[in-house]
Parts: C-alpha cells; sequence; structure tokens
C-alpha cells in the first residue's frame, strides 16, 4: 500500500509540478469528488441518453447532439438575462426562474432536435452510413458557428448567486461540502431520467419507440408511423440534452459556444460504456464516467481529466465495444 | 527516378501530357499572379491538397472514418519545430527532417490504426476523434514540467528550409517547394490507386468480410492506409512549419479537419482529381469570401448537409478529368449470339485459354472436417460435424433453412472460429486461420447473399482475387519497379482468362462496367469468377443457382460440371433445387439441427427416412 502510495504522489508531482500533497489529504477528498462525481455523472448521463437513443432507433451517431447541449446551456443564460434587471436583482422568484430557464431550454432544443432530423438526417435515410456521419458534422460546424457570430466567441456568466436564499446555498456534512445547485442537478437528472424509463417503459408512445428500435420495418407493418417516432426521439433525446446545457450553466455559471464539442464526447462516451442503444446503460455509463472523471481530477490532476475521459472511451471501444449493460451481436453473414 | 518509367502507359500512370500540363501550370502561377499574397494563397492550396490526398487514402480508398487526421498533421508540424528550432537547439537538415516528420506521424497512425482495429465506422470515428482531442490536449498542456510544446503559446522561430546550400526564404520559393511535395503526392496516390494495395483497399472500403474471404489481409490494409495517410500528413505539417515559421496548437484544431473533409467529399470521395480541384476551389474561395468571413464556417456546414443529401458523390462524381471515350453500351449482334449460347463452359471459345490442370488424385482426401461445432449462444448451429471432401469431387450440402449449411461454410473459411473440432485442407491444419489466409491455402467460396465489390467494375472485382497471390509492396509500386509492372499483367492475366470462362456474359465491354449494374445472374457468375480467380483448388459455392431461370440454372449446373472435368476443381455446393443438387453431385450430405443426417448417392439420402422427416416432417404415430 505504501508503495502505490509513494507512487501515486510521484505520479502527481510528475503531472501537476504544483501540487504538493500527502496522500491522506488526497484520500480526505474522496467524498467530496464523489459527490461531484455523481453531480457532473448525472450531467453526462442526460446527454448519454439523446445518443444512446438516436442509436439504437437510427444506428448513428448523431454528432450534433452535442452542439444542442450546448445551445440549451445559452438559452438557459438567456432566460436568466432576460429576467435579471439592470441592478442585478430578479424579476421573478428565484425557484421559477430556474424551472423556466430548464423548460425554455428543453422546448427550444427539442424543436431544434425535430429539425436536425427533418432537415439533415431524414434525406440520408437509406445512404451509406459515412454520409450520415459527414452529414452531421455538417449540421455540427453551422450550429456552432451560428452561435459563435450571434453571440461572440466571449464566455457567458450565468448571475446565479440572487437565484436561491443564501441560507440554503451552501450545506456542510462532515467535512464535505454540497452546494444546493448540485443537489438541484443531482435531482433534476435522476427526476427527468424517472419520468424517461417510464414514459419507454409503460405508455404507448415509449413501446412503439422501443418497437422501432429493434425493428424499424416491422414496426412500419405494424401501423407505427416510424418517421412520427424517429422525431419523437429527436424531441426527447435533444430536450434532455438541453436540459443538461442548462444545468451545467447553473452548476458552474458559465457557457461559450464552444463547449459541446467536448461535452458531446464526454455524453458519446457515458453512452459507449454504459452500451450504446441501452437508455439504462447511458444512465449507469454517465454516472461511472463523473465519477471516475472527478477521481481522477484529484488522484492525477485537473489538466488531465479529459485526456482520462477519452482513454476510457478507446479502451471501452477497444475491450468491451457493446459496453457493461449492452447486448453483443455477432455479425451475420 | 520516379518518372523514368512514364512510358509504361499500360498500366495507368499519370498520362503524360496531364503531368506535363500539370507542371507547367504550376511553374507559370508565381508568374502570373498580381502579388506574394496570392502566391501565398497558391502554395496554401498545394499544402490543402498534399493534406487532401493523404486523408483520401484513408478515407476515400479504404473508407476508414479517420476524424484523427489532423492529429498526424500536428504530429509533423511540432516534430520538424523541435528539430529545427533553437527550442532544444537542435537544427537538423530540411531533407532530413521531412521523412523524419511523415515517419514519426505515420509511426502513430500505425498505432491509432493498430489500437482502434476492432472498432469501425461511427465507432472508429469517435476513437479517432478522442485521439486528436488527447494530442490537441497534450500539445496545449505539455509546457510543464518540462516544456515541450511550447503549450497555447506555441514554439515560433523555426529555421528555414534548407537544402544543400540553398535556403528557402521568399514566398515564391517556398511555393515551389510545397507544389514539389504536392506533386509527389498527387503521383503518389495515382499509383497506389492502380496497384493491387488500391485494389484491395477499395473492396475493403466495399464490403470488409467480403475482401477478407478473397484473400486480402484486411487488418494490414487498414494499418497501411492509417500509416500512409498519417505519414503524408506529417511531411505537409513539416513543410507546413517550416514555411509558417512557426507552429501553434490551433494551425491543427477542428477547424482544419473539417476543412479538409471538406475538400474530399466536394472532390468525391476516392477520385484523387476531384479532391485536388476541390482543394484548390476551397482554398481560392474563402479569400474570395473574405469580408463574409464570419460567415465562412457555415457555409462550409451548410455545404457538407447539403452535398451529403444532393449529390454524395461529389462534384465531379466519377467523371476523370480527361473525358472518357463514349463506349458503347449495346451489345452488338456477334456477341449477342455469344452470350445466347448455352454451354459456355465448354471450354470451345476461343478467348477461354485453358487454365492448369493438376493431376487429380480421386482417393486423395482434399478436405476433412473433424467433429466440427459451432455454439451461438444455446444453439448448435453445427454439432460434430464430420466429413471427408475428395480431390475432383462434388459434393452437394442440403437441408432444411437453418440446418447449419451456411455455417459449415463460415466455419472452413475462416469467418468464425469453430467451437471446437479440426479443419483439415490438403493434409494441414486449417482451423481458426483467418479468411484471407485460408484463401492462401486455396479454399476460395461465393456468397448466398451476394457479396461483390459493388462499385468496382468486373475486371476488378476479378483483379482482387489475385490479391493473396502478389507480392508487390509499396517500393514497387511507387516506383513502378519491373517486377510490379510484370505482376500487374499478370493479375490481369489471371482475371480475364477466369471472367472468359463465362463467355461474352462478363468479358468485352463489361470489364469495365460495374458491379452493381450487372443482372443478378451476371453477379451470381462474377461471384462465381471471383472465386475462381484466386487460383484456388477448392470452391465452396452457396446457392450458386439461387434467382436463376431454369435456362441459366441448367447452364451454371453444366458449367460447374464442366469446372470440373477440364479444369480439376473440387466443388463443394449448398444447394436448394433438388434436381441441381441430382444432375452435379457425386455424393450428397444432408444437414439437420447442425447434425449429419444422411451422406451418400443423392437417391441414397433422397429416400433417407431421416431427410424426408427433416423436409416434409414426422409421420403420425411416431416417436
Amino acid at each position: 500500500m505504501g508503495k502505490i502510495r509513494d507512487w501515486f504522489s510521484y505520479l502527481s508531482h510528475f503531472v501537476y509540478a504544483e501540487k504538493l500533497e500527502s496522500m491522506d489529504q488526497i484520500l480526505q477528498q474522496i467524498p467530496q469528488q464523489l459527490i461531484n462525481g455523481v453531480t457532473v455523472g448525472g450531467v453526462y448521463a442526460l446527454i448519454a441518453i439523446g445518443y444512446t437513443m438516436v442509436y439504437g432507433i437510427l444506428f448513428m451517431l448523431n454528432f450534433a447532439h452535442g452542439e444542442v447541449y450546448m445551445i440549451g446551456g445559452f438559452t438557459g443564460w438567456w432566460v436568466l438575462h432576460l429576467l435579471t434587471n439592470s441592478s442585478g436583482g430578479l424579476l421573478l422568484n428565484g425557484f421559477i426562474v430556474i424551472i423556466l430557464m430548464i423548460l425554455f431550454a428543453m422546448a427550444l432544443t427539442g424543436a431544434l432536435g425535430m429539425g436536425i432530423e427533418r432537415f439533415a438526417y431524414r434525406p440520408l435515410r437509406n445512404a451509406p452510413r459515412m454520409n450520415l456521419l459527414l452529414s452531421a458534422l455538417g449540421v455540427t460546424i453551422v450550429l456552432r458557428n451560428l452561435v459563435l457570430n450571434l453571440q461572440g466567441a466571449k464566455i457567458r456568466f450565468f448571475h446565479t448567486s440572487a437565484l436561491i436564499p443564501k441560507s440554503i446555498q451552501v450545506f456542510h456534512i462532515g467535512g464535505t461540502v454540497i452546494s444546493f445547485m448540485r443537489l438541484l442537478v443531482i435531482g433534476v437528472s435522476i427526476g427527468l431520467m424517472a419520468i424517461l424509463t417510464w414514459f419507454v417503459k409503460e405508455t404507448k408512445m415509449g413501446k412503439a419507440m422501443r418497437a422501432t428500435a429493434q425493428d424499424t420495418e416491422a414496426a412500419t407493418f405494424m401501423g407505427i408511423d416510424v418517421n412520427r417516432i424517429i422525431l419523437l426521439t429527436f424531441l426527447i433525446g435533444s430536450a434532455l440534452g438541453g436540459a443538461a446545457g442548462a444545468l451545467v450553466g447553473l452548476l458552474f455559471t458559465q457557457v461559450d459556444y464552444y463547449v459541446g464539442y467536448v461535452a458531446g464526447l464526454k455524453g458519446f462516451t457515458a453512452a459507449v460504456l454504459g452500451g450504446i442503444g441501452s437508455i439504462p446503460g447511458a444512465m449507469v455509463g454517465g454516472f461511472i464516467l463523473g465519477i471516475v472523471e472527478s477521481l481522477a481530477t484529484t488522484l492525477i490532476s485537473s489538466t488531465y481529466k479529459d485526456v482520462v475521459s477519452f482513454i476510457i472511451l478507446i479502451l471501452v471501444l477497444l475491450i468491451r465495444p457493446w459496453g457493461i449493460l449492452g447486448e453483443k451481436a455477432p455479425e451475420k453473414v | 527516378m520516379a518518372l523514368s518509367s512514364l512510358g509504361q502507359k499500360k498500366i495507368g500512370d499519370i498520362p503524360l501530357q496531364s503531368l506535363v500540363l500539370i507542371l507547367a501550370v504550376v511553374v507559370v502561377i508565381p508568374w502570373i499572379m498580381p502579388n506574394n499574397y496570392w502566391i501565398r494563397i497558391a502554395g496554401n492550396a498545394g499544402l490543402w491538397i498534399m493534406l487532401s490526398l493523404g486523408l483520401n487514402v484513408v478515407a476515400g480508398f479504404a473508407g476508414l472514418l479517420d476524424l484523427g487526421y489532423v492529429a498526424f498533421y500536428a504530429i509533423g508540424g511540432y516534430t520538424y519545430a523541435l528539430l529545427c528550432s533553437g527550442h532544444w537547439n537542435i537544427h537538423l537538415p530540411f531533407w532530413l527532417v521531412v521523412p523524419i516528420c511523415a515517419l514519426a506521424a505515420s509511426a502513430c497512425g500505425w498505432g491509432l490504426g493498430f489500437t482502434s482495429l476492432r472498432v469501425s465506422g461511427d465507432y472508429l470515428a469517435i476513437v479517432t476523434l478522442g485521439f486528436a482531442e488527447i494530442v490537441r490536449l497534450l500539445l496545449l498542456n505539455l509546457d510543464r514540467p518540462i516544456n515541450i510544446t511550447g503549450g497555447p503559446n506555441g514554439l515560433p522561430d523555426l529555421d528555414f528550409a534548407h537544402i544543400f546550400g540553398f535556403t528557402f526564404r521568399t514566398v515564391t520559393q517556398y511555393y515551389y517547394l510545397v507544389m514539389f511535395f504536392a506533386l509527389l503526392v498527387i503521383l503518389a496516390s495515382y499509383r497506389l490507386k492502380r496497384s493491387r494495395l488500391g485494389r484491395g483497399w477499395e473492396a475493403l472500403r466495399e464490403d470488409e468480410l467480403a475482401a477478407d474471404a478473397m484473400g486480402v489481409n484486411t487488418t494490414y490494409m487498414k494499418l497501411l492506409a492509417f500509416g500512409i495517410g498519417a505519414s503524408i500528413a506529417g511531411g505537409a505539417g513539416a513543410v507546413f512549419a517550416s514555411w509558417q515559421g512557426g507552429v501553434f496548437p490551433n494551425n491543427f484544431g477542428f477547424s482544419q479537419l473539417v476543412t479538409v473533409y471538406c475538400m474530399l467529399i466536394l472532390g468525391g470521395v476516392g477520385n484523387i482529381w476531384g479532391v485536388i480541384l476541390a482543394a484548390i476551389i476551397l482554398s481560392i474561395l474563402p479569400e474570395a469570401l473574405r469580408e463574409y468571413g464570419a460567415f465562412r464556417m457555415i457555409g462550409y456546414g451548410l455545404l457538407l448537409v447539403v452535398l451529403m443529401a444532393l449529390r454524395p458523390q461529389g462534384i465531379l462524381g466519377e467523371i476523370s478529368l480527361r473525358p472518357k471515350r463514349k463506349k458503347k453500351e449495346v451489345e452488338e449482334p456477334e456477341t449477342l449470339k455469344a452470350a445466347e449460347e448455352l454451354f459456355y463452359g465448354d471450354g470451345s471459345h476461343d478467348f477461354v485459354k485453358p487454365l492448369k490442370k493438376g493431376k487429380l488424385n480421386k482417393d486423395r482426401v482434399l478436405l476433412e472436417l473433424k467433429d466440427l461445432t459451432m455454439i451461438f449462444g444455446g444453439l448448435h448451429a453445427v454439432d460434430r460435424l464430420s466429413l471427408k471432401v475428395y480431390e475432383g469431387e462434388i459434393l452437394s450440402i442440403i437441408g432444411p433453412n437453418g440446418a447449419g449449411k451456411t455455417t459449415v461454410f463460415n466455419l472452413i473459411t475462416g469467418i468464425y472460429p469453430p467451437t471446437s473440432g479440426h479443419i483439415i485442407f490438403d493434409g494441414k491444419e486449417i482451423t481458426g486461420l483467418k479468411p484471407h489466409k485460408v484463401v492462401e491455402k486455396g479454399v476460395a467460396r461465393t456468397f448466398q447473399t451476394l457479396r461483390l465489390f459493388t462499385n468496382m467494375t468486373v475486371l476488378e472485382n476479378a483483379m482482387v482475387a489475385q490479391h493473396c497471390r502478389t507480392k508487390s509492396g509499396l517500393f514497387s509500386i511507387l516506383f513502378r519497379l519491373p517486377g510490379f509492372l510484370k505482376e500487374e499483367e499478370e493479375i490481369e492475366r489471371v482475371a480475364k482468362e477466369n471472367l472468359g470462362l463465362f463467355g461474352a456474359r462478363l468479358t468485352g465491354f463489361r470489364y469495365k462496367q460495374k458491379a452493381i449494374n450487372l443482372s443478378y445472374a451476371n453477379r451470381r457468375r462474377l461471384e462465381i469468377a471471383r472465386a475462381l480467380a484466386t487460383d484456388s483448388r477448392l470452391i465452396l459455392l452457396d446457392e450458386p443457382s439461387a434467382g436463376m431461370n431454369p435456362k441459366e440454372t441448367e447452364e451454371i449446373t453444366r458449367f460447374i460440371r464442366n469446372l470440373r472435368d477440364k479444369y480439376g476443381y473440387t466443388f463443394i455446393i449448398i444447394e436448394h433445387k433438388l434436381n441441381v443438387v441430382r444432375t452435379i453431385s457425386d455424393r450428397v450430405i444432408a444437414l439437420d439441427y447442425g447434425k449429419k443426417i444422411a451422406e451418400g448417392s443423392y437417391d441414397e439420402v433422397a429416400d433417407n427416412e431421416y431427410v424426408v422427416q427433416a423436409y416434409l416432417g414426422r409421420k403420425k404415430g411416431r416417436v
């Protein structure tokens, strides 16, 4: 054990020279990092669901999903901005503002998702996969640069301090600090996932969705309007991505036009980790990725936390490409 | 030296007149450009041509969606920066550094290719994108604890290119340097495309499994594509770094990747001249649209979406630079007669050259299966199957749907490794070999659901089959050594010979026809010709007469018999048409639920109680 400790601290010195902490200090941080991990994990899970739902039905990687998330973040910022007066006070109750931010972000991104499907993907439904992916790449570029042109390259800050009363902004449990926003993010993301699970399992539309994912053609023959189901899939997936964007804005209080890229990759990593095509898998994958990443921040360095996620992604794809909860399907000859 | 064998026009090198024309344009451009600014743009176009042609090898020829491509460009650039600057006070000569940069990038390309072998399509795209992101993060952050990359500030003040006492300083000088490399890359990709490697990649792109089953070592070909693409990007990176005099992380970002991909798409994936043209257009267009600069990327994005929807084959598509001479697609009266002739396989045609007829030893076991078992999940698809196939024999496998017939083929040809049991071909164990290795040993197959390389011509389809019989490597292809030229002729001869077995069905104007344009029956014939062109001794035919009319069925039946009688092939045939089975087979085995339920002559098997049961069900009252 001692040896491993030495090795770790040696490693952390090498990678991040300024950080001279002992192993005990690092261990003390672990509960805090776990909470951070669950918070970020919830966000990753929400993004991952969008990837996994689209993949489950169309077998395509919706590359533009990260940008949808980014636009969700901007929508949240915009709502907050509109409801804040010039002196920094709020026009409405803070909690109502939060709800409006999330709802608006979901509505706008949901509509956006449907638009993307209708105009960029549907014409290519029977085209080779490479074309679809490149079309998605095109949508990514358009959205990102549209926001760049409308908003500029600067970071937009969320002035969240007035949203909630000071008394409940931070909670202390032992040596661990939990902010209200973290609880909010965890609560909202788990709540949305619960609603989604109920929807997919219990409702008629949910069943139609699962049928379409299993066999699109057979679903058509059974009287399911597949185009509508696909639109619905994009609506839900994108809305959840948009919600994630708004939540991250509340949590980290900033957004810029470039956040979609890394967030998209993280969401995809989570989806693959859990088993792409599987909704519970995306949830599990999201939380695992969030926790691993937070621990990596403590043990290695925050500079390289993204590198750690991409290495995880590559390793999963190489070792167990069907993920934790996915099923291995042999290639049919 | 590379140009010395240009006279060999027969095996499609760049036509001399095109080359002269391009050279003239390249030389003249600096003289007609109004100022240095435009010469610089022309030079940039040269860099983009290099980059897009490099990507064309990976994504165009081999069809591998490599989104990490700019990382190799970056590796090349930064390698140059480290080896030719005051940063570490290393000043290597330019002619040495460019190959080093190309090699460094190539090594990383092989590495990335190797780690991502198991994934394809979208997964490959995302793995490579992750790789590019890792490289970008490293470039940005490796200024601590030791300063390697200079972090966000990059590495400025690099050496000028310096070759044998001459230093490149002015824009015009650098323009010529860049164009020299661009021309090398154009020449190299042209030659690669028209070689066994080019055809191997194309086959891989069209259908990976079929390529493997036709003897293309798909693993190696993928790695090679990654390696070559990366080395071109690395070389381009070095030239770029030298010209710019510095490297910065944002020279190698997402927008560069998008630009290269736009060039590839606009030009038509895989189409060399199209890609070059697109690279030129997309280098000049942004300058012309400079005042709308902010919307340039949006334009690129929309271009991708719209092009994918409306014209996925690119602006030029399949049209090459030289307009093709219009070939009549109408069959002439005489050829029509030949095609009407029934038994094209009887060898009476002049164009059918006799193949080698080996000595047949009818008692020799060519293929033996011992207790072959394949279990999918809990299902025994093949259950302890043992059988022997003798040299020169035609063995038919029959059985109801799902009996495991095709699985037997997949096991023999190495597509699945068996759960247990042995496969022995010609006295040697071939159990668990990869499909391309099995072909090399002399076992080829056709597929029940046709798996031709649909976007390749009939002739190319047959030429791919010679891949595992030929050896030409990169070096001899790039320099067109005599060995390569001889081999190419031989490949074409073998391919034509085997296509010729089908008479006018697959020869003449059909050589240049794409497989996708053939009739269904002709596609089946082409599958057989392709299998024969691998020079294999044992041919596995999976429902050779499926989808054929009675006349065509009779034709193909007689043809298979003739192949055996005249050329000594051995056949295993899966067939549902029992009249075909009756006329053709020396021996028949029947499978049901993966087990052999009967074996013997057609009549014996047809009368077998179990076979009748398997097809028609059990009689009432029996257990």
